[in-house]
């Protein structure tokens, strides 16, 4: 990891170049430019605000307004779309860079890293329309919980070119990583509270048919509604056990990491210490074993391709 | 040596280590390639950490090079033969599973051209992301730029996307990147052979200026003549090993030979293939069933030497009677220049074949006391016709139907044939008046 870190170091120009690249690729060509980085999530606050207030008629806990669940939302969709793009590009850098690979001794190792920091660049052109938004509306004001930020950032760097390391390098043994982190990553971010506030999700459960009973991971606990609410769950021959969601919370660094970004940004608060050290802990082994993983197999990478 | 070390601590390892700037060492150096039948076992050994699933394939082994600082060496060997796997291990691209590779100086190889440029981007924004990729730092990727521009010659494109080049100017740029950034060890992969002939002669300059600085040279070919035209000394490379290296003309000796070797017994093979494959039409009354090449041993080659007698013979089976059939031969360059034509009759002693019977099987010979090509590849087409018409119409008449190499050891010439000349040197004050003064 120390040894991955001290290259990255010494390559610092050539990853300053390839961002640079990277950010300007995307709207090379294009008239308004930067300016798409902008009107994105501007555009999709709006749709949120209908889609999810008007027509759903979603509230954010007891005391969301309409803007509040649109700027919430907005929230999360940046993080989210900074990590999943980083994730699926990752996962494909080595194959798609295979002519710098082959030809030319090229350090492979700044690849998933200047893609995770070109995502968070955009996503940091998009966040100060989140920010404005809760001042225009008077959700929320800047404060010292700002000094979050760098913090939240080096753990969302950490987590997510671990993960890159790893899939990338599994990526070269097996191709069918790549399409596997695509409907992953697709899954992962329905599972994730994004569109709905977490308190949904908590102590949520799904009755099981019998042959799913080693699913089962709850308590049976009592009735929550129909006829029989309030009184013990007594099992008949087919149901299984409840099927508890909350495992989509207490084992999703995403989640944390999303509801550290809401706090800080939104809620006006210095995120759940806990949270941040478990998804410390979390970024910091994943960096570890992908930086690692990688490594011991850079060697490889020219043969493999 | 890791690839950190070949990249960026160079600079630390001239002080380190012995050896003169610009020397390469190899020491016991092969390389491996791991073969699996299904992915998923590659996979599994990868995640595992095994290596039991597979089974090795050795493209090189044990390779031993010493070559000092400002040599220029020629790697050859035939296609297939570990050549590129030298070069890319040489490189620091790939890592070898033995041995050891020592490189004192910046290693710039031309393996490809314009490797890494990204093409929405314009040529001089490229330039610079090329000179980051090769390790070199904005401060010298700014003095370097000018000439890499200037020898580029792309003019006001530089500043247009790359996408919008055409293939020359693509590998023009990715040329003068390459050899502008001051390396000094530089790798060539028989890249030259692109663009226009102003911009390949042009190309050829810098590496020769890139020599006479100092400059070492690997050069990998299997193309004899350039590497014996460009190199002093000579690496031939057989199924991954070493199989001679030294003064370039001992070397080359030793790779004619076997060339010729393998050549007599490819010989018979590519006739046969030949017999399917080439284009031929005519009546077919008579059919040539096999052309060979002799040499002057004796024997069906597939390589000529410069000034060596050989034979072209073309065997023959007639199928119907025919009258007066002329056999002819036709030699061709590979890059369907046509140098020569002739048969039996036009000539000033002509013969004269009354007629060939049906069942009849026989051979044709066209002899040449001396073959008068200069080093290349080059093809035999056959002509037989039927002159008892006006014009004569073809019976069999096969292009291309065998392919031989012409080899020149002794490289006295240059060009396309061997002419006898005659030199003479007068020195002291000219015996004859020039033919303006006479006048």
């Amino acid at each position: 990891m120390i040894a991955t870190l001290r290259s990255l170091h010494r390559q610092r120009h050539l990853l300053a170049d390839f961002v640079v690249r990277d950010l300007k690729a995307r709207y090379v060509g294009s008239a308004m430019g930067f300016f798409w980085s902008i009107v994105f999530p501007i555009v999709n606050l709006f749709v949120f605000m209908f889609v999810f207030r008007l027509l759903l008629k979603a509230r954010w806990g007891e005391s969301g307004g309409e803007t509040d669940t649109a700027l919430i939302m907005l929230a999360g969709i940046l993080v989210w779309t900074a990590f999943a793009e980083t994730v699926g590009r990752a996962t494909n850098c080595l194959v798609e860079n295979a002519n710098l690979i082959q030809k030319v001794v090229f350090p492979s190792e700044i690849l998933p890293v200047y893609l995770t920091i070109s995502s968070l660049i955009n996503m940091l052109i998009g966040l100060p329309i989140v920010l404005i938004g809760c001042m225009v509306f008077g959700v929320s004001w800047p404060g010292w919980w700002y000094v979050y930020i760098p913090l939240l950032l080096l753990l969302q760097i950490l987590f997510t070119v671990g993960l890159g390391y790893l899939l990338a390098t599994l990526n070269l043994f097996l191709r069918d990583t790549y399409h596997l982190v695509g409907v992953a990553l697709q899954v992962w971010m329905f599972a994730t509270p994004i569109f709905y506030p977490a308190e949904m999700v908590r102590n949520t459960r799904i009755m099981l048919p019998h042959w799913l009973s080693f699913l089962s991971n709850g308590p049976l606990g009592v009735w929550e509604k129909g006829e029989n609410k309030g009184e013990p769950v007594v099992l008949t021959a087919e149901d299984g056990g409840f099927f508890y969601l909350d495992w989509m919370l207490d084992y999703n660094p995403m989640h944390w990491l999303i509801q550290a970004w809401r706090d800080v940004t939104i809620f006006e608060r210095a995120p759940d210490s806990m949270m941040l050290l478990k998804l410390a802990i979390v970024g910091i082994v994943l960096f570890w074993l992908g930086s690692v993983f990688f490594r011991r197999h850079q060697y490889q990478f020219p043969d493999l391709l | 040596m890791t690839r950190e070390a070949d990249r960026a601590d160079t600079d630390v390892d001239q002080g380190e280590v012995p050896g003169t700037l610009g020397s390469v060492r190899a020491q016991g150096l092969g390389k491996a390639y791991q073969l699996y039948e299904k992915p998923m076992h590659r996979f599994l050994d990868a995640v595992l950490g095994q290596t039991k699933r597979g089974r090795d394939f050795w493209a090189l082994r044990n390779v031993h090079l010493d070559i000092r600082g400002g040599a220029t060496v020629g790697i050859i060997g035939e296609n297939g033969a570990g050549k590129s796997t030298l070069l890319k291990l040489l490189a620091g691209i790939t890592t070898p599973t033995t041995g050891s590779v020592e490189v004192h100086g910046r290693v710039t190889s031309l393996i490809e051209l314009g490797a890494g440029f990204h093409p929405e981007f314009s040529g001089r924004e490229n330039i610079h992301l090329a000179c980051s990729i090769l390790g070199i730092s904005n401060e010298e990727a700014e003095e370097l730029k000018p000439s890499i521009i200037e020898f580029s010659e792309l003019g006001d494109f530089i500043d247009r996307p790359v996408k919008t080049y055409s293939s020359g100017m693509f590998v023009r740029l990715g040329f003068a990147v390459a050899t502008c950034v001051n390396p000094t060890v530089l790798m060539v992969d028989e890249a030259l052979a692109v663009g226009d002939e102003h911009f390949r002669n042009k190309c050829l300059q810098r590496l020769n200026d890139f020599r006479e600085e100092g400059g070492t040279t690997i050069y990998v070919s299997h193309d004899l003549g350039s590497v014996q035209s460009m190199c002093q000394h000579v690496v031939l490379i057989e199924q991954g090993e070493v199989v001679e290296q030294g003064p370039a003309e001992a070397v080359s000796e030793t790779y004619l030979s076997r060339v010729k070797e393998r050549g007599a017994k490819r010989t018979m093979s590519m006739m046969e293939r030949g017999t399917r494959e080439a284009t031929r039409w005519g009546s077919g009354e008579i059919e040539i069933e096999a052309v060979y090449l002799i040499n002057s041993a004796g024997e069906p080659a597939h390589a000529i030497a410069t000034g060596e007698h050989f034979t072209v013979r073309i065997i023959y089976r007639v199928v119907a009677d025919v009258e007066q059939p002329v056999f002819g031969v036709g030699l061709y360059r590979t890059d369907g220049t046509y140098l020569n034509g002739s048969n039996h009759f036009w000539r000033e002693e002509p013969i004269v074949l009354d007629k060939l019977v049906a069942g009849e099987t026989g051979e044709v010979d066209m002899a040449l006391g001396g073959m008068p090509f200069l080093a290349g590849e080059y093809f035999v087409t056959t002509f037989l016709y039927d002159h008892s018409k006006e014009p004569p119409t073809p019976i069999d008449h096969r292009e291309h139907v065998a392919r031989f190499a012409v080899v020149d050891d002794l490289r006295r010439q240059h060009g396309l044939v061997q002419l006898q000349t005659a030199w003479a040197v007068r020195r002291g004050d000219p015996v004859h008046q020039n033919h303006e003064s006479g006048r």
